[in-house]
């Protein structure tokens, strides 16, 4: 194993996801989101008129670097590959499914383990609803449930994704007078732009190598155990993002007082559950959506998209949780979530029979 | 793809396109184009934000007023006034929490900051105007130490768990975090 270079490229990818995670965070991001996929996607959702939150509204560079540096490494290894095809509406709901998720928990699931490795320990719940969601999805691949293989190659749609997101890499330095940035709040919180550009291009490029995600961590070490590559990159992951923390001073264990957190562990373990079954569905967190986004998979692009609305529909419609709480339309957006999943594995399974 | 005529054409078509739109960015690129299309959406909430501020100045000057001839039961019933008309409005909760701080209502004081801070949290930051961070961090350093050991004391009493929670409430926010 040790001798494989593609096991060296994950464990580094880990090492960088956990480790710019936390420092993202001391330069400037806020307190455990350095690294925080929807967050930054219900932030540029905002920055671009989609949400009126003041306090979430701004184009996250971290998030164009994801992209783009997925298709750099996709381009330069030969392996952008247009490719789409497979069930496009449903991957758009998915994609709305899967901010749910993230904004009833407050987090990604990268970002779920920055928080438990600064020491948020409301965070297990979480943890306990990723792996139950993920297993629950597991079991549903293996007994059939497939969204459908892409039909279709070759043609230019998995180049549109990665174009929208230079287009956004434009506004960022252009800043017309339509996008909108908050003074104020947890969006108000950025680490300088080159830096955070230069993070996302890095993870991008890595993570399109390695195809290193959390979610992907937690399916293979279920499927495989310690033979799989992931488990020895998602422990490099928590190494970094647990020794930075400690030496940036960030790690404060314990359940009260943690940012961006709420005490509703329930809804926290169902959230992050939703996510992992939609994730293993679709073949990837949020992250990874936008990294197979980005090396021309048009179905994840349209992911992308679906979060894209999702991730305005959480602040608009009042779904997010905040420090106080679920809302009423959190809990039943999560709850309407698991019925369309649910629904969904009963129309896209294959019976043999 | 630049096989036949059609291919050329649309080639020809994007070039022009491309080259159109260039020359359009390049001469509005000044201030002016900004101004004219009327979009600086940043200029037009910063300056909502001040004129936020300032009507929030007037609304409760009666109650400043109030507050610095020592009267903080009129101060207080004022409050109640205001807060009743504006239900949105977080202001007058956080002036309600200083009032009864400084009467030693210690719970009913974390309640009403927690009020304010769901309402607008503007409050907690350090570059809003109405900034009152340093008075709530200095709120749950004694709400943590009085309400705390209250807490540890009387182990099933809800009343008291309930500040605690609240308190924590404060804490977690002034902590930070994305949301």
């Amino acid at each position: 194993m040790v001798r494989d270079r593609h096991f060296w490229i994950v464990v580094a990818a880990g090492l960088l996801l956990g480790g710019l995670g936390v420092l993202l965070a001391v330069w400037g991001n806020p307190e455990n989101s350095g690294i925080c996929v929807s967050c930054f996607i219900e932030n540029s959702a905002g920055a671009l008129g989609f949400q009126d939150n003041s306090r979430m509204q701004y184009l996250r560079p971290e998030l164009i670097g994801f992209v783009l540096g997925s298709l750099a490494s996709a381009v330069i290894f030969r392996e952008f590959r247009s490719r789409g095809g497979s069930a496009p509406l449903p991957r758009l709901i998915a994609g709305m499914l899967l901010m749910i998720g993230c904004a009833v928990f407050i987090g990604c699931p990268i970002k779920l383990f920055l928080r438990l490795t600064a020491g948020d320990l409301t965070a297990l719940a979480g943890v306990a609803g990723l792996v139950a969601g993920v297993w629950i999805g597991v079991r549903g691949l293996a007994n059939g449930v497939e969204p459908g293989p892409a039909d279709r190659g070759g043609r230019g749609e998995g180049l549109l994704i990665p174009a929208a997101f230079l287009f956004l890499l434009v506004l960022l330095f252009a800043r017309p007078g339509f996008l909108v940035f908050s003074a104020r709040g947890s969006a108000a919180q950025h680490a300088p732009l080159l830096i955070s550009l230069a993070a996302g291009l890095l993870l991008g490029f890595i993570a399109q190598r390695s195809r290193f995600c959390i979610t992907g961590s937690v399916r293979d070490i279920m499927l495989i155990g310690f033979r799989s590559y992931m488990l020895w990159g998602f422990l490099a992951f928590l190494v970094a993002a647990v020794g930075l923390s400690v030496v940036s001073g960030t790690f404060n264990p314990g359940f009260y007082g943690q940012p961006g957190a709420h005490l509703e562990h329930v809804w926290s373990f169902l959230g992050m559950a939703l996510v992992g079954w939609v994730s293993v569905l679709i073949g990837g967190c949020p992250f990874r959506q936008l990294i197979k986004a980005g090396e021309g998979d048009a179905d994840a692009g349209l992911v992308v998209v679906g979060m894209f609305i999702g991730g305005a529909l959480v602040q608009s419609w009042g779904i997010a949780a905040t420090a106080a709480g679920v809302s009423l339309y959190g809990k039943a957006a999560i709850l309407v979530g698991f019925a369309v999943v649910a629904a969904g594995c009963l129309l896209f399974r294959e019976r043999s029979v | 793809m630049f096989k036949d005529t059609f291919d050329k054409l649309c080639w020809a078509s994007l070039a022009i396109v491309l080259i159109a739109l260039l020359v359009l960015l390049g001469m509005n690129a000044g201030s002016e184009g900004k101004a004219a299309s009327g979009l600086d959406k940043a200029v037009e909430r910063e300056m909502a934000y001040h004129a936020r501020v300032e009507l929030i100045a007037k609304l409760y000057g009666p109650v400043d007023g109030l507050r610095k001839e020592g009267k903080n039961q009129e101060a207080l019933l004022k409050l109640d006034e205001l807060v009743r008309k504006y239900p949105g409005e977080a202001h007058g909760h956080i002036l309600q929490g200083e009032i009864l701080r400084e009467m030693g209502a210690l719970d009913e004081a974390v309640a009403s900051y927690v009020a304010g801070v769901k309402l607008n949290g503007d409050y907690l930051d350090d570059k809003s105007p109405l900034s009152r961070r340093g008075d709530i961090q200095r709120l749950v350093d004694e709400g943590l130490k009085r309400i705390g050991a209250r807490a540890a004391a009387n182990p099933g009493n809800r009343t008291i768990a309930a500040s605690l929670q609240k308190v924590n409430y404060l804490r977690s926010r002034l902590a930070g975090g994305c949301e």
